[in-house]
């Protein structure tokens, strides 16, 4: 005869991980829950503010920025694409380049808004779960284009969910980016002032376009 | 599309004299970016894309533009996809070297029906009517997914982003391509040389826009095409670009892979 404690560790020792493995798929499910709904009203808000032809545009420029700093992980973001050139930075370097991260976000879909004029935005196809984080696949639609599909990754940043990369046609902008900051660096010896440089004058040309493009 | 192999003959040469300074091995972090880069001919492969541009600024952009200009957009939709179901018989080969059966009876359905229904392949009736839509492939893929590695980055002018399995992929292309082989004679011959042309306008109209835009928008022109090329095939190659809309507008890669969609 078997003895019931036994028995009952061993039970527990087989239930015990499904149980922990159950757990975890439902924090899994709620994850996708929760960044496809965190996806929906970001990308709902930013629609608004794009297509509120009717406010000024530096209002509008200001709504969608209030947006992006709630629903961007831009700090993690901007060092990740700084990459290995952050600790080469100066504290002031780093800030200032924050500071024009942060602006080069901005502008550059308030430099579009009249591109993007009458945009709609839904949530994809699939919603699925990689090793630390979430993609949301959503779809973007502009009348007179043709739709395309936009992933967005979407990371938990002191247990808010947080944007951290969009990816379309395959190609990741966190991943682009990085390769393009770090050559214009590397191609001026090094000198992570000459992009901050750069990084200024984009953002000089995207504000006159955004001047000049909108209604 | 014929492939001028005195140039590439040349080019070869060149991109043996310029290589790109490795750096040191006490700067782990610049070491393993310029391994993550696969870029060692970098200086050649700028002077390329600065000789491409020449060529595309000159030639290439102009004629895309009157070629806009000229023919109506639905004539055009047209044009593409003639082209994508001439590309047909090339997709299906890789499709079947890639052990693919599902995607090969997609491109055969889609070949038969265009062929016939779609008047010659003018209309994609199997992707409006039948909703069987288009993926591309080529040998370059084809060459991945048998575990052959990319080796480093090459920019060719007007081929564009390469390395040089995706280049020896797109001469087995144009091998495995039956309209190579078939017939000859004048008229043969001025309907091939005619669709390799238009095959370059087409695709360099459709990206018009969009490499404009980039090349407007980037710091660095050269490492965002390099970095955009190499995530783009990454997903090609393991068919995670299927079915994503607007696939005309692709960032880069003019030639590569984007007709037969």
């Amino acid at each position: 005869m078997t003895c019931p404690s036994r028995r009952m560790a061993l039970r527990a020792a087989l239930v015990l991980p499904l149980a922990v493995l159950a757990d975890r798929a439902v924090a899994q499910g709620g994850d996708i829950a929760r960044a496809s709904a965190f996806i929906q009203q970001t990308g709902q808000d930013l629609v608004a503010a794009i297509n509120d032809t009717r406010a000024p545009l530096a209002e509008r420029r200001e709504r969608v920025a209030a947006v992006l700093r709630r629903a961007v992980d831009i700090q993690g973001v901007g060092r990740f694409i700084l990459g290995r050139w952050w600790r080469q930075a100066t504290p002031a370097e780093q800030a200032e380049y924050l500071r024009l991260f942060e602006e080069t976000l901005i502008r550059n879909l308030s430099s579009r808004f009249g591109e993007y004029q009458g945009v709609r935005f839904s949530l994809g196809r699939t919603q699925q779960r990689t090793e630390d984080d979430v993609l949301v696949n959503t779809i973007i639609e502009r009348p007179s284009s043709a739709p395309f599909w936009m992933d967005w990754r979407v990371a938990e940043v002191g247990g808010q969910p947080r944007v951290v990369d969009v990816i379309a046609e395959g190609t990741s902008l966190r991943l682009t980016q990085r390769s393009e900051y770090s050559s214009v660096i590397q191609r001026n010896n090094g000198q992570v002032s000459a992009l901050l440089a750069a990084m200024r004058q984009q953002i000089q040309q995207m504000a006159a376009r955004e001047a000049s493009g909108a209604r | 599309m014929q492939r001028p192999a005195p140039l590439l003959a040349a080019a070869l040469g060149l991109l043996l004299a310029a290589c790109a300074t490795r750096p040191p091995a006490d700067d782990p972090d610049a070491v393993a970016e310029f391994r993550q880069n696969n870029d060692p001919a970098e200086p050649f492969n700028r002077a390329m894309l600065d000789v491409h541009q020449g060529i595309d600024r000159a030639v290439l952009i102009p004629v895309a533009r009157g070629y806009r200009a000229v023919v109506p957009q639905p004539v055009r939709e047209g044009i593409r996809n003639v082209l994508g179901n001439l590309r047909t018989p090339v997709i299906l080969v890789n499709d079947m070297l890639q052990g693919e059966p599902r995607r090969a009876g997609d491109t055969l359905g889609r070949f038969v029906i265009n062929t016939t229904l779609g008047l010659g392949g003018i209309f994609d009736v199997a992707a409006t009517r039948f909703d069987v839509h288009g993926h591309t492939e080529d040998f370059g893929q084809t060459f991945a997914r048998w575990g052959i590695g990319e080796g480093p980055y090459l920019f060719i002018p007007i081929l564009g982003p390469s390395n040089p399995r995706d280049l020896t992929g797109s001469v087995a292309d144009v091998a495995a391509d039956p309209l190579t082989w078939f017939g000859q004679g004048v008229a043969v011959n001025a309907l091939t040389g005619s669709r390799a042309g238009l095959t370059v306008v087409h695709t360099r109209e459709t990206l018009l826009d969009p490499l404009e835009r980039l090349e407007r928008d980037s710091l660095d022109y050269y490492a965002t095409l390099r970095s955009i090329y190499r995530q783009r095939r990454q997903a090609e190659i393991a068919n995670r670009l299927d079915g994503a809309a607007g696939a005309a507008a692709s960032g880069t890669g003019f030639g590569v892979g984007n007709q037969g969609r």
